[in-house]
């Protein structure tokens, strides 16, 4: 079961490299997109949707990393009012509750993609990608955000410390 | 069951199922699919990995990302602190001077960022040791950073306003505009209570100050200079119309980040990946609760809620102010429990039609719910800003913070109040630039 926590962790890690890499991609392109077309007045194909892609694509696959790190913005209401042991079974059934709900994305994600790759779709702009390489992100994304999930819960079932957000005030910057 | 029924049991299993402390993205995702399986049948759920994955893919989204690493780049610098030093040199013989000078950085800084709680954190991490140092009451060094704070969020570039934008189908760039004025307004308001608190305590700031000459009033503001630059550069091209608003945020991410390697010499890659991985971390638990939102709108509207909420509101045909006043109470009520992009994902598609047919203006009405949702940052019990400020400055604790913050949120209703009787403190800039 380690062997499975580790695996997982270091999955999300490498997750979290990843989106923070689509996001740099994106802003690369998009300067590199307005240099193109407004200095040399040149039409762009391919950058807008690239740009959209890769946003997509960094939000999803990098919801595991943000999950371990404890960045998803929570609103600790009920947890604030209970003593230790019911505060824990709320955890508890919170963690399971959102377990199904990303294990129905993760699974209705990967049936979209598979139909679109089977059936070999096209975004409908002129530069035309295939469209399961942008879909790709749901099933890995929300697959692995499902994996860290029954990470969590089996932490708080058998009483692990879950890992703890870092306490930077400058990176404290929820919207 | 008729759909008002069903939209009452949404609201409450929404508000208990949020409250457990599940993300507020997961918990927004299983209500969604819950309401949906229940009253749609199981089968309605295959869509939700598409609808998600539809409701993030908008190239003026794209925005929002690059808005956070602009916000990322300056927060990780001290520009912050050179901001509201500069500020102090012009200001430090009136007094409260400090205070007004960690106001005017916030709404400064406020611009150079989407978001209020950065700005909270950037500025507060200088002046309000530096204000209790300079014998500030804590209330008001906290409470007035907490307050200014909110600024971000109403001052553009704005996430909440490129949110509002694109769940009513409103222009960006008009929204932009029209937080000006009363952000500035609210800076205003802001400055002249702690003036007032400050000689109220017969607190004379300055006293045993050294003076400041031309050359040193000039120059820590050079420092900051740039940064304005680009944020007037963004403003400019967005009016114009030049570019869209993910063009321009992108370009302004770019140019921020090269100026804090230049000016602040941060570029080891260290740093670098510091600001790139915050951003990126906070991108994706903004952008994860609007594919949320999207899921739950959709839901929303399947099960007619939003049409028929809409309808039975409009068939009350009550008062419009007293209609506006119920729908402030709504948000200002949400937004003490909710971060503000998850209440106008919720709330704006039902209160758009209500408002458009009550009269009033959209970009107006964007106004007054932003600064709703800016109280919502500084009372409790999800009152981000205030975390931040405690953060900051542990010792002061909760409770006095609050207190702290307290008067600024009665200036937040009296502004609201003042809009409603002035409108055009929000649609005078607006209608002058785009006509």
């Amino acid at each position: 079961m380690n062997l499975f926590i580790r695996g997982v962790e270091t999955l999300s890690r490498a997750c979290g490299v990843f989106a923070a890499l689509c996001l740099a991609a994106a802003s690369f392109v998009v300067c590199h997109m307005v240099l193109v077309r407004y200095a040399f007045g040149i039409a762009t194909i391919w950058q807008t949707e690239f740009v959209t892609f890769a946003v997509v694509a960094a939000t999803l696959i990098g919801s595991p990393y943000v999950l371990l790190t404890r960045g998803h913005v929570t609103v600790d209401l009920l947890p604030h009012y209970l003593s230790e042991k019911p505060r824990h079974r709320l955890a508890l059934l919170a963690s399971i509750c959102a377990w199904l709900a990303c294990a129905v994305l993760a699974w209705t994600g990967w049936s979209f993609f598979y139909e679109a790759w089977t059936e070999g779709w096209a975004t409908e702009s002129v530069w035309g990608p295939p469209l399961w390489i942008p879909l790709l992100a749901l099933p890995v994304g929300l697959g692995v955000l499902t994996l860290q999930y029954t990470v969590d819960i089996f932490k708080l079932v058998t009483g692990r410390p879950l890992e703890h957000r870092p306490t930077n005030p400058s990176n404290g910057s929820k919207i | 069951m008729s759909p008002l029924v069903i939209g009452l049991f949404i609201a409450i299993t929404t508000v208990v199922v949020l409250a457990s402390g599940i993300p507020v993205a997961f918990g927004l995702v299983a209500v969604a699919l819950g309401f949906l399986a229940i009253f749609d049948g199981i089968e309605s759920l295959t869509i939700s990995g598409e609808l998600f994955f539809s409701g993030l893919a908008d190239f003026t989204l794209v925005s929002i990302p690059m808005f956070i690493a602009m916000g990322a780049a300056v927060a990780a610098s001290p520009a912050g602190g050179d901001l509201y030093g500069a500020l102090d040199r012009w200001l430090h013989r009136v007094p409260g001077g400090l205070a007004i000078s960690n106001l005017g950085a916030c709404a400064i800084f406020a611009a150079l960022s989407g978001s209020s709680p950065a700005t909270c954190a950037a500025i507060g991490k200088m002046g309000i040791p530096e204000m209790r140092k300079r014998g500030y009451p804590a209330e008001l060094a906290t409470g007035s950073i907490a307050a200014g704070g909110t600024l971000g969020i109403l001052i553009p570039p704005s996430v909440t306003m490129i949110v509002y934008g694109i769940s009513t189908g409103t222009s960006i760039g008009r929204l932009f505009i029209a937080g000006i004025l009363p952000g500035i307004m609210l800076t205003a308001l802001f400055s002249a209570w702690s003036m007032f608190h400050a000689w109220k305590d017969g607190f004379q700031a300055g006293q045993e100050r050294q003076e400041f000459n031309l050359r040193q009033k000039l120059e820590q503001a050079a420092r900051v200079l740039p940064f304005l630059l680009i944020v007037a550069g963004i403003l400019f091209v967005l009016y114009g119309g030049v570019a869209t608003p993910s063009e321009a945020a992108g370009v302004g991410a770019m140019l921020c980040v090269l100026m804090v390697a230049v000016i602040y010499r941060m570029w080891s890659p260290r740093k670098l990946w510091r600001i790139l991985s915050s951003s990126t971390r906070e991108s994706v638990m903004i952008m994860m609760i609007i594919g949320a939102a999207a899921l739950f709108s959709y839901m929303l509207s399947n099960l007619f809620i939003t049409q028929s909420v809409a309808a039975s509101i409009a068939a009350l045909e009550i008062n419009r102010w007293l209609l506006l006043a119920m729908i402030n109470l709504f948000l200002l009520v949400a937004g003490f429990f909710l971060p503000p992009v998850a209440v106008i994902l919720m709330a704006a598609p039902i209160l758009m039609p209500i408002v458009l047919q009550a009269g009033f203006d959209p970009y107006w009405f964007a106004v007054v719910l932003t600064i709703n949702m800016e109280i919502g940052l500084i009372t409790p019990p999800v009152g981000l800003n205030l975390y931040v400020i405690d953060g900051i400055a542990p010792d002061v604790g909760l409770p006095k913070i609050l207190r702290g913050a307290l008067p600024y949120v009665l200036l937040m209703v009296l502004g609201i109040v003042l809009l409603c009787f002035f409108p055009q403190i929000a649609t005078w800039l607006p209608d002058l630039v785009f006509g």
